[in-house]
């Protein structure tokens, strides 16, 4: 099945859950309309930043906010992309002067960023990346700016409105960068 | 902006409640499909609908004229649906909500059709979004990054990982082929 057509399946999906959920939806503008009516007058900003700064901090919220960064690191720690296992090196490479950081994601990484490097600081980044045979999409992020035209690639798609480089590895269709 | 909806937004700020009552009716169900892909649940997403308009109102003057007026609106909806998960989860978070329309209409309805919505739904909440916006909103990736608070190439990467997941699954329950397309 073609991606445009799962992507065409997805819609019609939303448009029904939507369709028939919204259903409670009903007199909605009436209840919006009667909630604000009956609403007192905000306090202002500086009031209400007041009476904020007026209640003392509970100790179990320092606690929470400790537990809950120690916690966030270690999930970011566990799930963390794995690396891929070993296979014909791949170069991917990019012309990108005064970048601050640069990155591949594709379907190899499941769209995870990748970081290429630049150690001699001639604005040329690269990485080796082991990737078995196959037809892989991907993409540059340039300082968080998407960069979907490698010179290197074979083919070019669009989607979700942006370009996507395809690179073919091993068999017929030999990767040129490799 | 059509001048039409100016005018009711104008009228909006100058205390007119029926004029905001035609915009609830104008966006009442995209603001629902923004929080639903969120909370996941039918119930919760309609109060936060209703939460939605009574914010967006209260704060109607922070709104910029010259911006367009669905992405502002979307992203309280965005803001007000994620301070409810987040209520919801330090309160105790229910389980989702299944996933079932009437089961005399879902014999008969298409299956595929039927295994998509099951996917999308049990997608991790920061697919469903960009995935609503994207396929049932019809926003550009630049308007999806601005409503969530993200960098556009986040987006970008969340969406092709959603729909390589949906693909995925598709396969892995046997109803499209395994095949490269």
């Amino acid at each position: 099945m073609r991606w445009d057509e799962v992507e065409e399946l997805v819609r019609a999906a939303l448009t029904r859950e939507v369709q028939e959920a919204s259903a409670g939806l009903a007199g909605l503008e009436t209840r919006v309309i009667q909630a604000l009516a009956r609403r007192p007058l905000r306090r202002s900003f500086l009031e209400r930043l007041r009476a904020f700064f007026a209640q003392p901090v509970p100790r179990w919220a320092l606690v929470g906010a400790t537990c809950a960064l120690l916690l966030g690191f270690a999930l970011g720690r566990l799930t963390a992309p794995r690396p891929i296992p070993a296979y014909a090196s791949n170069l991917f490479v990019i012309a990108a002067p005064g970048a601050r950081a640069v990155a591949v994601v594709g379907d190899f990484s499941a769209w995870q960023p990748i970081p290429l490097s630049d150690p001699d600081g001639d604005g040329i980044w690269t990485a080796v990346i082991p990737l078995p045979p196959g037809r892989y999409e991907y993409a540059f992020l340039v300082d968080g700016k998407w960069v979907g035209q490698d010179p290197l690639a074979h083919e070019y798609l669009r989607t979700f409105g942006e370009y996507v480089s395809v690179r073919y590895v091993g068999g017929s269709g030999a990767d040129r960068s490799s | 902006m059509p001048a039409e909806e100016l005018e009711l937004i104008q009228r909006s700020l100058n205390g007119d409640l029926e004029a905001w009552g035609e915009i609830v009716a104008r966006y009442k169900e995209a603001v629902f499909a923004v929080t639903l892909s969120i909370l996941r649940n039918r119930a919760d997403a309609e109060d936060a609908t209703q939460d939605t308009f009574i914010r967006a109102y209260e704060n109607l003057r922070r709104y910029d004229l010259s911006r367009k007026f669905s992405t502002w609106l979307f992203t309280v909806a965005a803001n007000v649906a994620k301070n409810a998960l987040r209520k919801r989860r330090r309160e105790k978070d229910p389980p989702l909500e299944e996933h079932s329309g009437d089961p005399a209409e879902e014999v008969h309805a298409d299956l595929r059709l039927t295994a998509v919505r099951k996917i999308v739904h049990e997608l991790p909440q920061e697919y469903r979004s960009p995935v609503f916006l994207y396929y049932w909103h019809g926003l550009s990736v630049a308007e999806i990054a601005e409503i969530l608070g993200l960098p556009e190439g986040t987006v970008k990467t969340r969406l092709h990982r959603a729909r390589a997941m949906i693909r995925a699954r598709l396969v892995e329950e046997g109803v499209i082929p395994d095949a490269v397309g």
